[in-house]
């Protein structure tokens, strides 16, 4: 009997680990999320949602790297374009009628779905892949940044774009999302959904067909599949999602600049992802969370020096954990249970 | 018994190199033929045409009564031509099981029949003890088994088999014959194999194209093949 056939999530590692349960981990870490602002107050419940967000960005690269084999250096552009579109929606689409929070995260996951998607099937069409790819992407995230500095009468420029906070409605229903602990909730149901939603296509056909495109893209379109058209979809999925974290960031942070859509944020969310472990949904979350967090401790503590510690913690990880710290929890799970 | 294929005048140059030269061949449905040759007579440059990996540079490939020169490998693999490459490719990190599910999600088969029809692949292949297993912990015979039960699983009507028995024990040689025979006389799956070893054809018992720099040298079953002076001087021996 074939147990927890796993494609996505553990692909890689004997049956006998599969069976390690990631949605009932997953279920606790919401659980703790979810009650926290019973138990804590202050910084940590305003704070908190902005890593989980990140946490979201590091699992739209885990589906696009971890799952589909292709890194990219483009995300921070993605969720910098969110967060501009939520800023902008907020600012111009009040008197539209409808809740303009609503249709700026409706926006930014259509914006990026559609240009990840045009930019992907142009590229994957024409068997673009590989480190080709990764030079796209980083391109990409240029491009994000030089637009936000270069349309400043839009965006704002190098000051910046400030941002209102969104507010909740359903007819005449209101609820302004003004205190941290109510914006908190939003944030952490958006993060469950976004994981439930990407843990159901990697178990799907969908997701074994990105492993296998991921172990043996020649293989797989000796098979039949249009490997082009999985992988358009993949990068447009994973474009939308981090643009609806980072209109969701937008409105949280209340400000939004230029550097969010830099190659340096993006070098951060592949380390992020890379230290956590990439083919693990859940570790890139907690990952996207823990290391960010860690990262701005860092910067407050030695402003000079937390991108070398960082740095360093990356290149020991990927000589020593392949899989990242989730692959090496697997394995070392694996060891015990003999 | 039908024809499957029918490839004429089948060309390929690569700048100043003809592979293949006025290529002709056919295959029926269930049947198996096996190509011979000397290293660098065109052996896998002719299968990669009929897969798709190359494109000629003239002639024409039908199957089933359709052109199919200007088709993509995916076009082909979905009218049924599944390649074996020379060295096993199949998927490393995923189990026995999940290498031969994929293969079956690449058809039309609906969802509550495809978990048999994986076990009903792996039965085929010999390969049911070890559907757990990562891929990587296979012996080398057994990975171009798994290879071979994915074109199974993906519901192949023609295999090309490229070297199939390359470093295989004489026992798995062996059985890997009995396995190409069964599935010709009980399935109706057709094959065309390139291979070295010639006590393997020979045991076949399958018609014989010998291909020698690039054209086709000589065709017919193994005892007129190894009759043919011009067969014996260019790869046989004498």
């Amino acid at each position: 009997m074939i147990e927890a056939k796993d494609t996505g999530v553990l692909a890689g590692f004997p049956p006998r680990v599969r069976r390690v349960r990631e949605p009932v981990v997953a279920l606790w870490v919401f659980a703790i999320l979810a009650l926290l602002p019973l138990m804590s107050s202050g910084y940590v419940i305003y704070i908190l949602p902005q890593y989980m967000l990140f946490g979201v960005l590091a699992m739209s690269l885990a589906l696009l790297w971890g799952f589909c084999g292709m890194l990219s250096f483009g995300q921070a552009g993605f969720f910098a374009l969110g967060a501009y579109i939520m800023g902008l929606c907020l600012q111009h689409a009040g008197t539209l009628g409808v809740n303009a929070a609503y249709l700026a995260l409706l926006a930014s996951a259509m914006a990026g779905a559609v240009i990840a998607g045009a930019v992907g099937y142009f590229l994957f069409s024409a068997g673009v892949r590989d480190s080709y790819f990764v030079i796209v992407t980083l391109a990409l995230s240029i491009i994000a940044e030089q637009l936000a500095v270069g349309q400043s009468q839009v965006t704002g420029g190098w000051n910046g774009m400030f941002i209102p906070r969104m507010q909740l409605s359903f007819w005449d229903w209101r609820l302004p999302l003004d205190s941290d602990a109510s914006i908190y909730y939003l944030i952490v149901v958006f993060v469950a959904v976004t994981y439930s939603f990407l843990r159901w296509i990697t178990r799907a056909k969908f997701g074994k067909v990105l492993a296998g495109i991921r172990e043996n893209e020649d293989r797989i379109l000796s098979l039949g599949f249009k490997v082009h058209l999985y992988k358009t979809a993949t990068f447009a999925i994973s474009a939308g999602l981090a643009c609806a974290a980072g209109a969701l960031y937008g409105t949280h942070a209340a400000f939004v600049a230029p550097s969010l859509a830099g190659v340096l944020f993006s070098t951060e969310v592949v380390v992020w992802v890379a230290i956590a472990g990439r083919n693990s949904l859940l570790g890139a979350l907690l990952g996207g969370i823990v290391v960010s967090s860690i990262s701005n401790a860092l910067s407050a503590i030695t402003p000079q020096y937390w991108q070398l510690v960082l740095g360093v913690l990356f290149v020991v990880v990927v000589a020593f954990f392949r899989g990242g710290i989730a692959g090496a929890v697997h394995r070392f799970s694996a060891r015990r249970r003999g | 018994m039908a024809e499957l294929l029918r490839a004429e005048h089948l060309t390929k140059r690569f700048k100043g190199l003809t592979a293949n030269d006025d290529v002709g061949f056919s295959i029926l449905a269930g049947e198996v033929r096996c190509v011979i040759g000397p290293n660098g007579a065109g052996k896998t440059t002719f299968i990669s045409m009929i897969s798709g990996h190359l494109q000629p540079s003239s002639g024409h490939i039908w199957f089933r009564g359709e052109d199919i020169t200007r088709m993509s490998v995916v076009e082909r693999a979905r009218r049924g031509i599944a390649r074996k490459f020379q060295t096993p490719s199949v998927f490393n990190h995923l189990t026995v099981y999940e290498n031969v599910e994929l293969a079956v999600l690449g058809t039309s088969r609906p969802r509550h029949r495809r978990d048999a029809r994986v076990r009903e692949v792996l039965e085929l292949v010999r390969l049911s003890e070890q559907s757990d297993k990562p891929t990587a912990m296979l012996s080398h015979g057994q990975r171009q088994w798994l290879e071979v039960g994915l074109l199974i699983g993906n519901d192949a009507e023609l295999m090309l088999l490229d070297e199939p028995t390359a470093g295989m024990t004489a026992e798995e040689t062996h059985s890997t014959g009995e396995l190409v025979r069964s599935l010709a006389r009980d399935l109706r799956l057709s094959a065309i194999i390139i291979e070295h070893d010639i006590n393997f054809i020979r045991n076949l018992e399958a018609p014989i194209t010998v291909l020698h720099l690039g054209r086709v040298l000589a065709q017919g079953d193994y005892d007129e093949i190894a009759s043919d002076e011009l067969v014996r001087d260019s790869y046989l021996g004498h």
